[in-house]
């Protein structure tokens, strides 16, 4: 058989490329989000930049003490992430505002896991250990976690961190929407518990979108029309809203598509009955039964020669 | 290290704690007669002279613990014309029925309670804003109703489902006062500027002999205040001398004080 190089990938292509356009339209994306989950609205023109949250994430969580005391506001002289330690932290913009006695107006801004309503990280997981539960949590498995740490460079928030300082059982580490308060005990996250003046609303997403519309509504000149975590990544269950631009407080820019649809879509079109495996196998088996027996007339040829 | 002056902040710490905002019945946790009661493993003796306390202290802690009826559903109108009504009825300070409250719900305690309960100064308050409106910004709809109630009539628990843009009451006392002081430039918007910090109750952690010595005392409360021990020895009350920015005529000195001045020297 003559096979050139040139004709393979041609073949293969084509082939691929035909079974992918066949199978697309039949297995469309679905979303499997909770359909009626619970979340968190944060006001950020509430938050007063107390650091109580991250006190109370701490004592509930069983974290551990931080370097510096949770009464000391200075921390919030530069910009931190969550990391495996805390699972929240506040930071401090200024936009250039001033009160009355020429004081800058400062804009504190509580980052957590957003626990998206499609997680790019239990999509990502490779073990189930990422789960969305049907309270809206993103939950995280250890016993289940094999360290791959997908889910963190899955993630479009930049949240989930790792516990590399513990070489024997290192975990994953996020916000758990205090997972098991919430399911079991019926109490709220602690830091919607603890927030002294209610920045932190803790309900029924559908109702924290009635009230984050309804909030803007009511005072025009307060909030930007923009509910932050509507529609990012197809909607997540921590939501805010604010009176600064959300790209001056630092966040991130993502798409209103969830990211899972894409990359399950591309790699269910190309795994889908496990043809792709087979096609690629079908056609090395052809190209090994097409040279099947030019390795014997070669040492023909040998034979011919000495 | 046992010293005095240790003996001295140990008695400021136990002072401090029974002379807190919240002035405390004799024989409560935090009194010293307790500490001796359970340092003896007896009961507490009956004290000789009840210590004071103000005479509407009580009926306010009384009026903290109650809770009142739920006001479903409130009035709906405009801030000023709320103002413009109340003024009309010819409400005013003059007819405040408490002058003085403890804000200490049971509301809030039953979920958490960090700090010490506030004292507010209702006359004071209403004295100087002169607009009940600001605070007692909407009336419950039931016409049979006061025209203003308290704050914990619509503010209760937080996050209830049927109310979901109701705020609770904690965070209604702390964005009513909080950005109202902001917005005068007036009272405290920090946390202990209104709180006592809830002091634990040191029965159990008081770890004492039957007539200690006082030495015993202070070594006692250094055995877990050790900080303060050492912050009490840069004080001007260890060292008899310190900085004097008030003093007339003494304004330059640095140092200034017993050890340094005084005739009659130790």
């Amino acid at each position: 058989m003559d096979l050139s190089r040139r004709g393979f990938f041609k073949v293969m292509g084509a082939t691929g490329a035909g079974l992918a356009a066949s199978n697309r339209p039949a297995r469309a994306w679905q979303s499997r989000a909770p359909e009626d989950p619970y979340g968190c609205l944060v006001d950020l023109t509430r938050c007063i930049g107390c650091r109580k949250c991250e006190q109370a994430c701490q004592a509930v969580n069983g974290l551990p003490e931080p370097e510096m005391p949770f009464d000391d506001l200075t921390v919030l002289d530069r910009k931190r992430r969550p990391d495996e330690k805390s699972f929240t932290v506040v930071n401090r913009y200024y936009s250039g505002k001033i009160d009355e006695r020429d004081q800058l107006i400062p804009t504190f801004v509580k980052i957590q896991c957003m626990h998206c309503q499609d997680p790019a990280c239990a999509s990502a997981c490779i073990v189930g250990a990422l789960t969305k539960k049907e309270n809206g949590a993103v939950a995280y498995d250890a016993s289940k976690c094999i360290g791959c740490r997908y889910c963190m460079v899955a993630c479009p928030f930049e949240i989930p961190a790792y516990e590399y300082h513990d070489p024997i059982t290192p975990r994953v580490m996020k916000c758990t929407f205090c997972y098991e308060r919430v399911a079991e005990e019926g109490k709220l996250p602690g830091c919607a518990q603890i927030c002294p003046v209610e920045a932190i609303t803790f309900g029924k997403r559908s109702t924290l979108l009635e009230v984050g519309h309804k909030r803007i509504k009511d005072n025009p000149g307060r909030y930007i029309d923009h509910v932050y975590g509507e529609h990012e990544v197809g909607g997540t269950s921590w939501m805010y809203i604010s009176d600064q631009p959300f790209e001056n407080l630092g966040f991130i820019q993502v798409p209103e598509k969830p990211l899972p649809q894409l990359a399950e879509t591309i790699q269910h079109s190309l795994f889908s009955y496990l043809w792709s495996p087979i096609v690629l196998f079908g056609m090395l088996s052809g190209v090994m039964w097409g040279f099947r027996n030019k390795g014997d007339r070669d040492i023909d040829h040998e034979g011919e020669n000495s | 290290m046992i010293n005095k002056s240790s003996i001295v902040l140990c008695l400021m710490l136990l002072v401090g704690i029974n002379g807190g905002l919240v002035a405390l019945p004799p024989g409560s946790p935090g009194s010293v007669a307790a500490y001796a009661a359970a340092a003896q493993d007896k009961p507490a003796p009956e004290p000789e002279a009840k210590a004071w306390t103000a005479p509407d202290q009580e009926a306010a802690l009384a009026r903290a613990a109650e809770t009142v009826p739920f006001v479903e559903a409130v009035m709906d109108e405009c801030k000023l014309c709320r103002q413009m009504r109340l003024r009309e009825t010819g409400l005013s300070t003059k007819d405040i029925t408490h002058s003085y409250f403890v804000l200490n719900s049971p509301i809030i305690n039953k979920v958490e309670d960090h700090y010490g309960p506030v004292r507010f100064m209702h006359s004071k308050h209403a004295a100087q804003i002169q607009d009940c409106a600001m605070c007692h910004h909407y009336r419950p709809l039931d016409a049979d109703a006061k025209e203003t109630t308290r704050c914990s009539a619509c503010h209760q628990e937080a996050f209830r489902p049927e109310h979901p843009e109701r705020i609770g009451l904690k965070a209604a006392y702390h964005q009513q006062c909080m950005e109202c002081h902001r917005d005068m430039n007036q009272g405290p918007v920090d946390c202990i500027g209104c709180h006592n910090k809830n002091v634990p109750d040191h029965k159990d952690k008081v770890q004492l002999a039957a007539n200690p010595t006082p030495f015993q005392v202070t070594a006692e409360c250094l055995r877990c205040h050790e900080a303060a021990g050492q912050d009490m020895l840069k004080t001007a009350h260890w060292l008899l001398k310190g900085p004097s920015p008030y003093t007339l005529g003494h304004r330059k000195e640095v140092e200034i004080g017993k050890s340094t001045i005084a005739t009659n020297n130790f």
